[in-house]
């Protein structure tokens, strides 16, 4: 019976998990519980993961391979204005003169789609492959159950991606700033 | 960067629901699948039996997954201890079946007795108070009729034992399938993701947990129907001094998962073990009746709509007419089905549907299909 609650040894791929930011806090057991609700995709390069304007289900972290993050160029520097027909945005504070459209490009370790995991709004920009990629997609479904399940589990994640929010909020706001004082 | 790749206080798209074509899809598809599962049933009602049974046992595996036990020991472990907990239940009360069934047939027409009683000291009642209806000798006429057909009930019991002795095998790959599904259900879910394009996973998945939440739903709202219906039938017959009300209660909440012909058997049964047990006081059968009616109404107004309407999320008339289609097409099976499989048929089709008239999104699998050529066949 003790045998039954003692956990295996923690599985390559559960490494790898654990050296995400988003599982950096599970322990062994929590990880392999987080394992199990997982899926993996693998991308070719410039194959599309998700279009802006979809309605987001899950959140993507890159296990290797690079992704562009990209703004349909609806012209005159202005943002991509959403379906339904909603009100142009401010030009995307991230966005690099020449770029047409390019957000951002990520590495292994990052994740992106982050707030399909808090609720179904569309997606604001292109997610493409910039490379041959492997993806690991966690779905929000998953998520919402691990908030009724494993309490402990889902704070964690949840403290994690507030933080990530929160490092992404001051960074758009420095760049925002010294976009003014540029003006 | 990956803050942008979300949504930015911009608004839902317009979520239209199934159109005229899509609906007739989903009920001629829901028939068809009934007509099929009629021919099947052998395999149909295990795994109906062993859905029902995992949803009873999962909250159990979840909680000690939760405590550090691995999925399959959890699995092991529970089904392990609920058919220990059958097996005691079942060597209990083996001493009290056993005396029962070797008598059975005797207790059978003793009950269909004490009711044919009752309905005649009903009739004869009602003949003293209406004259046309003692002209007409009605309970003559129904008790000559009752005499030629309870001469045959002997007839109609063999087979139904028959009939039960046959399905039992069937019946014990419940638990056995229960097991597999508490073990391997998140597999078979990332299987039968594996098999979808990158350009439709993320609708796919969403539709797989759409189907598992409204499966989850629809058979825990019917255990907690199940468990409603038992406390509430047990506390009345308990009051009004019916001997065996929880017995009685859950043979009556279980049959009444098939719609409206287990009620009626459930009130039957109630009522002729009241007669029967009571004979002397008929009063007793029309209480009976009574706090079935009762309970029936709670159970359509009060906990059907608490339980299993809301997992549903159905119009109650396309409910009530679905329902009438079922028992039309597939008879009993498909009373007992046709919910379960109308929920699940429905968030295929309307997903289906979504995903073959979004042009983008059949485009992007095309774009990926390319690709996958042209990688292919790079260095030929």
């Amino acid at each position: 019976m003790v045998k039954l609650f003692r956990f295996r040894k923690t599985t390559p791929r559960q490494e790898r998990l654990h050296e995400l930011s988003l599982f950096v806090n599970l322990t062994p057991a929590e990880l392999e519980i987080v394992d199990g609700l997982l899926h993996e995709r693998h991308y070719l390069e410039g194959e599309v993961i998700f279009d802006e304007g979809e309605e987001g289900q899950a959140i993507y972290i890159i296990a290797s391979g690079e992704v562009l993050i990209s703004l349909p160029d609806h012209g005159n520097g202005r943002h991509a204005t959403q379906q339904g027909g909603a009100s142009p945005a401010p030009s995307h504070p991230l966005r690099r003169q020449g770029d047409t459209g390019r957000v951002a490009q990520l590495g292994p370790g990052t994740f992106f789609g982050e707030l399909a995991l808090l609720d179904n709004s569309p997606r604001s920009a292109q997610a493409r492959a910039a490379s041959p990629c492997e993806l690991i997609i966690f779905f929000r479904d998953d998520f919402v159950s691990l908030l009724e399940t494993h309490a402990r589990i889902s704070s964690k994640i949840s403290r994690q991606l507030a933080r990530h929010l929160g490092t992404r909020m001051r960074a758009m706001a420095l760049s925002m700033s010294a976009h003014q004082h540029l003006v | 960067m990956s803050a942008a790749a979300n949504g930015m206080a911009t608004p839902h798209p317009a979520h239209h629901g199934s159109g005229p074509v899509v609906w007739a899809a989903i009920i001629a598809v829901t028939c068809l699948l009934l007509l099929v599962f009629q021919k099947v049933l052998w395999l149909v009602v295990p795994v109906l039996l062993a859905l029902i049974l995992y949803y009873f046992l999962y909250p159990a595996v979840r909680s000690l997954i939760y405590r550090g036990m691995s999925r399959d020991g959890a699995a092991s472990l529970v089904t392990l201890a609920f058919l220990v907990l059958v097996g005691i239940v079942g060597i209990a009360l083996m001493p009290r079946l056993t005396s029962k069934l070797t008598h059975w047939q005797d207790t059978v027409d003793r009950y269909v007795q004490g009711g044919t009683q009752l309905l005649d000291a009903s009739l004869r009642g009602l003949e003293r108070h209406s004259p046309p209806l003692a002209r007409a000798k009605l309970a003559d006429t129904v008790a000559a009729r009752l005499a030629q057909s309870t001469g045959s009930i002997a007839d109609h019991l063999e087979p139904v034992a028959l009939g039960i002795m046959a399905w039992t095998p069937s019946l014990l790959l419940a638990p056995f399938l229960a097991f597999f599904f508490l073990r391997d259900g998140r597999r078979f879910k990332r299987f039968l993701g594996s098999a979808v394009p990158n350009a439709f996973f993320e609708k796919t998945l969403f539709l797989l947990h759409e189907i598992d939440r409204t499966a989850r739903a629809y058979f825990q709202g019917l255990i907690n129907l199940t468990i409603l219906d038992t406390v509430t039938l047990a506390a009345g017959l308990w009051l009004l001094g019916i001997p065996g009300p929880l017995a009685l209660g859950l043979i009556c909440a279980v049959l009444a998962w098939v719609p409206y012909v287990g009620s009626i058997l459930g009130g039957l049964l109630v009522v002729l073990v009241a007669a029967t047990d009571f004979p002397s006081d008929p009063s007793m059968a029309y209480w009976a009746i009574g706090l079935f009616g009762l309970v029936r109404l709670l159970d359509d107004f009060v906990y059907m709509p608490m339980t299993i309407g809301k997992s549903l999320e159905l119009h109650p008339l396309i409910t009530v007419l679905m329902i009438f289609a079922g028992g039309a097409v597939a008879g009993v099976p498909g009373l007992m089905l046709v919910l379960p499989v109308l929920g699940v048929v429905m968030v295929i089709g309307e997903t289906i549907g979504l995903i073959i008239t979004d042009p983008r999104l059949m485009a992007r699998h095309r774009h990926a299909k390319a690709l996958r050529r042209v990688q292919a066949s790079a260095d030929l």
